[in-house]
C-alpha cells in the first residue's frame, strides 16, 4: 500500500524533512518533532504480552521521538502477521517463529531484523501439562513425554518445534511421539479434559487454569528445559531497500522500549529471584491496557527479552534445520539469508 | 422436430389460395440448448494458460498465486509419494460414513415429518433451531462427546448432512401432487402401497436434489472435521499446507477437492438417470 505511493519526489521530500527534523532534534536534544514531519509506518502485533515492548514504545512516544507515526494493527493469530507483512499491508511485524514464517521468508517475502521474546530459564511461558491419568501412570517429567500422545495447535507451530527441541535434548525425535493437531487452544483443552491425549503444551495462563481446575499436572516449562528464540521483529526486504531510514528509526525506538522492558521485568537478584525494576507498575499498566488483561495475569506471564534485541542465531539455524528435516521448509533455504541484523549491530 | 426446409409456411388454407407455397425458414428454437462439449474445456484451458502466462511474465507473484505448473508439480509429488491416495482414502471413508449416517437419519425423520402431521409440528421448529448452528463452533463439544478419533469426524459430517436432508425430504413429500394421493385413496389402495408407489417415487426428484446439496456440504465439512487431530485426510492436508504457507501445495489440495466434487456430482447424475427413468 504505502510503498506504491513512494515516488522519488516524496521520498526526497520526506528524507529532507527528516533530515531537517533530525538536525533540529539534535540541536535542542531529544523531543517530539513537528507532527507533519512524521514518517508513517505500521506494525502488525498480537494482543499478547510478548508484544509488550512495541506497546511501550507506542505509549511512551518513542516512535514519535524518532520521527515515526506508527499505527498498530492487531492480529489474532501468529500466522497472519508475516502474511500481512509479505502482502505489504503492514510494514513491520512481531510474532512467534513458525514453519509458515520460514516458508514466507524462503520465498523472499520477509526478513528478520531483531529479536522479540525468547524462552529463558525462570520465565514460565509454555508448560508441558500431563493429564491426571497419565501422571498417575508415570508421566512425571518432560523427558517422559517420549512415546506419548501430545496435543498441539498445528503442524509447523511453535509447539511442534518445542517438542522437537525437547526430543533433541532427551534423545528422541518427533516420530517417537504422537502429535495430535487440534488447530486451537480451546480444542486442545477439550481433548485434554476428555482424556483423549496424555499431555498438552499450553501457554502459562491455560496451563495454570488446568491445574486450578484439577484437570492435570504441570511437568515443567519449555523455558527451563529448552531455551529458544520464540519470536522476531521482521519486515519486507523491499522496505529495507527503499525505506532504510524508517527501519533504522523503528529499530532504535523498539530497542529503547526493549531496554526499559528488560530493566523493569527481566532482572534477577543474587538469589535468582525476579525483582521489580524501575517503572514496573507503569509499564505493566501499558501492557495490561494493550492486551486487555488484568495486570496480575500479565505479570505472571511476562516473557524474557534481550535488552539489545539480539537474536539467538544458533537457535534460528536449528529451527530452520528442524523444519527442513521434517520436510516442511524448503531444503534450499540458508537460514543466514533471511536475517539482516545490521540494524541492531549483531 | 419439424424439418426446417419442408416446414409448411402458413396454415394449409393460405397455401390453397396462393397455390405455390414459399418455403420459409424455421424461426423457432432460437434458445434451444445445444451441446458444446469443447466450449467448457476450451474456456478452462484458456483460463489456465492466462494464469500461467501472468506468472511467467511476473504479473502475479508465485507466493500469492502459484502458477498452474507449480500446482501440477505439487500434485505430481503427492501422487508419486503416495500421500494423495493415503489422504484421499481417509477422507473418502469419513465422507462416506458421515454422509450415509446423516442421510439415513435425515431420510427417516424427513419421511416421518412428511407423512405424520404431529411429527411435522414437532420437527419443523426443531430443525429451524438446530440447522443454523455452525458445526465448527461445536467442535470442542464433539471432542468431549465423541473423542478425537473417527467418531467425532463422522458426527461433524453427519450432523451437517442430516438437517438439509430432513428439509429436502419432507418438502419433496409435501410437493407430491395431492390429486394422485386422493385418487389412490379413493381406489382403496392400502397405505403402504400409496407410500411405495406414489409418495416415494414422487418425492425422489426432490430427495435427489437434496443429495446434491448434502454431498457438497459433506465435502466442505470434511475440512472442519479434519481439524480434530487428523493425521491424514485431504482436509487435514489443505489445513497443513495453509499453516505452512505452502501455497502451491494448498492449491493442489483444493484441486483434488473440487475434482472429488465433480466426481460425486457425475455419480449423482448417473443415479438420477437410473432412478428417475419413470419420468
Amino acid at each position: 500500500m504505502t510503498i506504491a505511493r513512494w515516488t522519488r519526489r516524496t521520498l526526497l521530500q520526506r528524507t529532507a524533512f527528516a533530515g531537517v527534523a533530525l538536525a533540529a532534534a539534535l540541536a535542542v536534544g531529544p523531543q517530539p518533532v513537528a507532527a507533519q514531519a512524521l514518517d508513517k509506518a505500521s506494525v502488525g502485533v498480537l494482543a499478547l504480552s510478548s508484544s509488550g515492548p512495541i506497546f511501550i514504545a507506542k505509549a511512551k512516544g518513542y516512535f514519535e521521538r524518532e520521527g515515526l507515526d506508527v499505527t498498530l494493527s492487531m492480529f489474532t493469530s501468529a500466522q497472519q502477521v508475516p502474511v500481512a507483512v509479505a502482502s505489504g499491508d503492514v510494514d513491520f511485524g512481531v510474532t512467534g517463529l513458525t514453519a509458515g514464517f520460514y516458508n514466507l521468508a524462503a520465498k523472499g517475502a520477509i526478513t528478520m531484523i531483531a529479536a522479540q521474546s525468547r524462552d529463558e530459564p525462570g520465565f514460565p511461558l509454555s508448560a508441558y501439562v500431563a493429564t491426571n491419568t497419565a501422571h498417575a501412570a508415570g508421566l512425571a517429567k518432560p523427558s517422559d513425554l517420549k512415546g506419548k500422545r501430545i496435543a498441539i495447535t498445528t503442524v509447523g507451530s511453535t509447539f511442534h518445534y518445542m517438542i522437537g527441541i525437547l526430543g533433541q535434548k532427551y534423545g528422541f525425535t518427533v516420530k517417537d511421539v504422537t502429535m495430535v493437531p487440534l488447530q486451537d487452544v480451546p480444542k486442545m483443552v477439550a481433548a485434554f479434559k476428555g482424556g483423549q491425549v496424555d499431555a498438552i503444551l499450553a501457554p502459562s495462563t491455560v496451563a495454570r487454569q488446568l491445574v486450578a481446575d484439577g484437570a492435570g499436572q504441570i511437568l515443567g516449562w519449555a523455558g527451563d528445559e529448552t531455551p529458544w528464540q520464540l519470536g522476531a521483529l521482521f519486515t519486507g526486504p523491499k522496505t529495507i531497500q527503499t525505506r532504510r531510514p524508517v527501519v533504522e528509526k523503528f529499530v532504535r525506538a523498539y530497542k529503547t522500549a526493549l531496554a526499559e522492558y528488560h530493566a523493569a521485568f527481566n532482572v534477577k537478584d543474587a538469589s535468582g529471584a525476579l525483582v521489580k525494576g524501575p517503572g514496573y507498575d507503569a509499564l505493566l499498566t501499558i501492557i495490561a491496557d494493550a492486551t486487555k488483561q488484568k495486570p496480575e495475569i500479565v505479570a505472571a506471564g511476562l516473557p524474557y527479552v534481550d535488552p539489545n534485541a539480539r537474536l539467538l542465531i544458533d537457535d534460528v539455524v536449528n529451527q530452520v534445520r528442524f523444519w527442513q528435516s521434517e520436510g516442511q521448509v524448503d531444503k534450499a533455504l540458508d537460514p543466514k539469508s533471511i536475517l539482516d541484523l545490521s540494524f541492531i549491530g549483531q | 422436430m419439424p424439418d426446417p426446409t419442408n416446414a409448411p409456411t402458413n396454415a394449409p388454407a393460405a397455401a390453397n389460395i396462393q397455390g405455390n407455397p414459399q418455403p420459409v425458414r424455421f424461426r423457432g428454437g432460437g434458445f434451444n440448448p445445444r451441446r458444446h462439449p469443447w466450449a467448457a474445456l476450451a474456456a478452462f484451458a484458456l483460463l489456465v494458460a492466462l494464469w500461467e502466462g501472468a506468472s511467467r511474465v511476473g504479473l502475479a507473484s508465485p507466493l500469492f498465486l502459484p502458477p498452474p505448473s507449480a500446482v501440477g508439480r505439487a500434485l505430481a509429488g503427492m501422487i508419486a509419494d503416495g500421500s494423495l491416495w493415503l489422504n484421499l482414502k481417509a477422507s473418502l471413508l469419513r465422507i462416506g460414513v458421515g454422509w450415509s449416517l446423516g442421510t439415513l437419519g435425515g431420510l427417516t425423520v424427513g419421511l416421518l415429518m412428511g407423512v405424520a402431521s404431529v411429527a411435522r409440528a414437532v420437527g419443523v421448529p426443531l430443525v429451524s433451531a438446530f440447522f443454523p448452528i455452525p458445526k465448527i463452533a461445536l467442535l470442542p463439544l464433539f471432542i468431549l462427546w465423541f473423542g478425537i478419533g473417527e467418531a467425532s469426524k463422522f458426527a461433524t459430517i453427519g450432523f451437517g448432512v442430516f438437517f438439509p436432508t430432513v428439509i429436502a425430504t419432507y418438502s419433496a413429500i409435501d410437493s407430491v401432487p395431492r390429486n394422485l394421493i386422493r385418487m389412490a385413496q379413493s381406489f382403496g389402495l392400502p397405505w403402504g402401497a400409496i407410500l411405495r408407489n406414489i409418495l416415494l417415487p414422487g418425492a425422489l426428484p426432490g430427495i435427489l436434489a437434496g443429495f446434491r446439496i448434502t454431498a457438497s456440504i459433506a465435502l466442505i465439512l470434511v475440512v472442519a472435521a479434519e481439524m480434530i487431530g487428523a493425521e491424514y485426510g485431504i482436509g487435514a492436508f489443505v489445513l497443513m499446507a495453509g499453516n505452512l504457507m505452502q501455497t502451491d501445495t494448498l492449491l493442489a489440495g483444493v484441486l483434488v477437492m473440487s475434482a472429488l466434487g465433480l466426481t460425486i456430482g457425475a455419480l449423482l447424475s448417473l443415479l438420477e438417470r437410473r432412478l428417475l427413468v419413470w419420468r
